[in-house]
């Protein structure tokens, strides 16, 4: 049996002073080789869960139970070495703001450099590995790229620097935190197919995390919906987008308008707001917004049952169609 | 009564280099009253420019606006003021858009004694009566824009637009900020508005299937130009310039799933600098139909069916 990359159980998240919960109990798997998306509003906790994979939580914050199992090694455990060990080699990650995670002082070829030696020792064949790397995710001219500051690139190039920088060391999983959103529609599908080439070709696992479903739709395999803090629905992209079972990714469905529908319909939204994870306690958190919610819905949480391939954390779930 | 915008242009001089920004060169387009226009492209096609030139925040370098055969200029205080009581714009960031110090009720109330629309002691009754319209509790009246969520701070904007009893709306990318879920109630909103008060909108957006969902005409804007125009079933169903194409194309789609193939239909390069714009058609670097003349010959928008317009030679 194939045993997961990735194993995230029970992962709970608040902060250290007055404790809130941000993230409650979070439970899933990436398999070796495997693209899993994390879609989620604002709030949601997705960007929490993963810096929380490479020991990054924002000061204030930090892992309040479980564990995170990264080949073999429980992560919320590991020494402050083995982690700097892991990132960048073992775990990258890309950012959502190429300008803000690009240093605007370094020439672009010292900023790659530096990774190679943040784990081994820099050699005669260094500098030829970084532009190789950069000519892999299509910068023109990288001779002069190496030389170059960030702001003489446009966003989309910056964000293409960032995958060569986060691909350098060959990592077993990579993180992408919407690292299309600040893009043009054009130029983030242009990275989308450059991620997803890479992707294929390194046998490479992969966490994406974004708040737009479109996106995801082609590049990954499996989908995980987070909505205040909990996972909520989890399964195959088939499964998510063609047989919803949760009332909340049902309802972010049928709230995107449709490319094909020509009486152009109105849209069915979903009322109110998402509330705060601290406030959910032990009930459903989308009872308050839930066409479906009765009085189980607020008497105690519902818990995420199902298989990989589709599981949901509904008391009354859309059933199937 | 329409809105006409004829041949504009707008440049901007970079002081500290020298250099010129060219943001629009030579938009026009007509706007009938209670039709809708969605004005689609990318960041820097000018669409942003051009909606701060219809309400009167940018003059244009050249050519002219016009709304109701008044021209639209900031030459005249007085007559911009009346230009505002009819054409109000919605700004994309309802979070840097209200003052964050003064409550809601006053952010609205400011915008009715400006224009002196209904008697001072009546504007409290108009406060609740907008923010009814807009789906808002008229208690949230005292409430300061922090403690509003996205989607009521937005609302609370097209509120303040709609209390100058505006005829024409422009609304620059005004979901784009919101949350998923909330947007389709801002846009439900937009339509009913629409047509419980006979507005005419200019609806901007980068969004390909917001603009398909809420427009009556479709204008594609590419490096400050359009480059196609005509019916949102037209442009949606039937594009013709190989930019719209491409922007279709790329248009993130839930409705097909688990295609990778989905990612590889990519329109090549970027968007050149608008400092210098490219001779000819100004996309022909990238345009997988160019043939050497594009490159010395700028189209021009001709009509090819029934108002569709197109700016390209090889098509």
């Amino acid at each position: 049996m194939i045993k997961p990359l990735l194993s995230v159980s029970g992962l709970g998240i608040s902060t250290v002073q007055d404790p809130r919960t941000l993230v409650n109990s979070v439970s899933f798997e990436i398999m070796p080789g495997e693209a899993v998306g994390v879609v989620g509003e604002s709030g949601s906790g997705k960007t929490l869960t993963a810096l929380s994979i490479l020991g990054l939580l924002p000061r204030g914050v930090a892992v309040a139970g479980g564990s995170i199992v990264f080949n073999g090694t429980d992560l919320t455990k590991a020494d402050p070495e083995t982690m700097r060990n892991l990132r960048g080699s073992d775990i990258s990650m890309v950012y959502q703001d190429p300008m803000t995670a690009l240093n605007p002082v370094m020439k672009l070829g010292r900023q790659l450099l530096e990774v190679i030696e943040s784990h081994e020792k820099l050699d005669n064949g260094s500098v030829a590995r970084v532009e190789a790397a950069l000519r892999e995710v299509g910068i023109p001219q990288v001779e002069r790229a190496m030389e170059s500051y960030p702001h003489e690139f446009s966003g989309g190039m910056r964000q293409r620097v960032m995958i060569a920088m986060a691909l350098l060391l060959s990592p077993k999983l990579l993180i992408a935190d919407e690292p299309t959103t600040a893009l043009d529609v054009t130029i983030q599908q242009q990275i989308l197919a450059l991620v997803s080439e890479q992707r294929r070709k390194r046998d490479m696992s992969m966490l994406w995390i974004t708040h737009d479903l479109g996106v995801v739709a082609n590049l990954v395999d499996r989908l995980i919906v987070m909505y205040a803090g909990n996972i909520v629905e989890a399964g195959t992209v088939q499964e998510i987008f063609t047989n919803p079972q949760h009332p909340y990714t049902h309802g972010l469905l049928s709230s995107l308008p449709s490319r094909t529908d020509k009486s152009r319909k109105r849209l069915t939204s979903i009322p109110g707001v998402p509330q705060k994870p601290w406030l959910v306690g032990n009930t459903c958190a989308f009872a308050p917004r839930c066409f479906k919610a009765t009085s189980e819905c607020t008497a105690s949480a519902p818990k995420l049952v199902g298989s990989l391939e589709k599981s949901v954390a509904c008391f009354h779930p859309m059933g199937d169609k | 009564m329409s809105l006409d915008i004829i041949n504009v242009e707008k440049r901007y001089l970079n002081r500290a280099s020298g250099t010129t920004i060219n943001a629009l060169n030579g938009v026009s387009i007509k706007v009938e009253v209670g039709q809708t226009l969605g004005i689609v492209g990318e960041s820097g096609c000018g669409k942003s420019t051009l909606a701060r030139a219809v309400v009167g925040l940018e003059v244009p370098s050249a050519g002219s606006i016009t709304w109701d055969g008044a021209v639209i200029d900031n030459k005249a205080k007085d007559r911009l003021k009346s230009h505002h009581s009819q054409v109000q714009l919605v700004f994309q960031d309802p979070y840097s858009s209200l003052n964050p110090r003064q409550q809601i009720e006053n952010s609205i109330a400011e915008a009715i004694e400006v224009h002196g629309l209904v008697a001072k002691d009546k504007i409290t009754d108009r406060v609740t009566e907008l923010l009814v319209m807009v789906g808002l509790d008229p208690d949230l009246r005292n409430r300061y824009p922090h403690q509003l969520s996205g989607g009521q701070r937005q609302r609370v904007c097209i509120a303040r637009a709609l209390s100058a009893e505006p005829k024409l709306l422009v609304l620059d990318e005004p979901v784009s900020a919101l949350d998923v879920s909330v947007r389709a109630e801002v846009m439900n909103l937009l339509i009913d508005l629409r047509k419980n008060l006979g507005l005419t909108y200019i609806f901007i957006s980068h969004d390909l299937a917001m603009i398909r969902y809420i427009s009556d005409v479709i204008a594609v804007m590419y490096l400050g130009k359009i480059v196609e125009f005509g019916t949102w079933e037209e442009i949606i169903e039937n594009p013709v310039h190989p930019y719209t194409k491409a922007l279709i194309a790329a248009m993130p789609d839930h409705s097909i799933i688990g295609d990778p193939t989905m990612l590889a239909r990519t329109l090549e390069g970027e968007v050149p600098d608008p400092v210098n714009l490219p001779s000819g058609c100004s996309f022909h670097s990238r345009c997988v139909l160019a043939v050497p003349s594009c490159s010395i010959i700028a189209p021009t928008l001709r009509d090819i069916s029934n108002g569709h317009l197109v700016a390209c030679s090889e098509v």
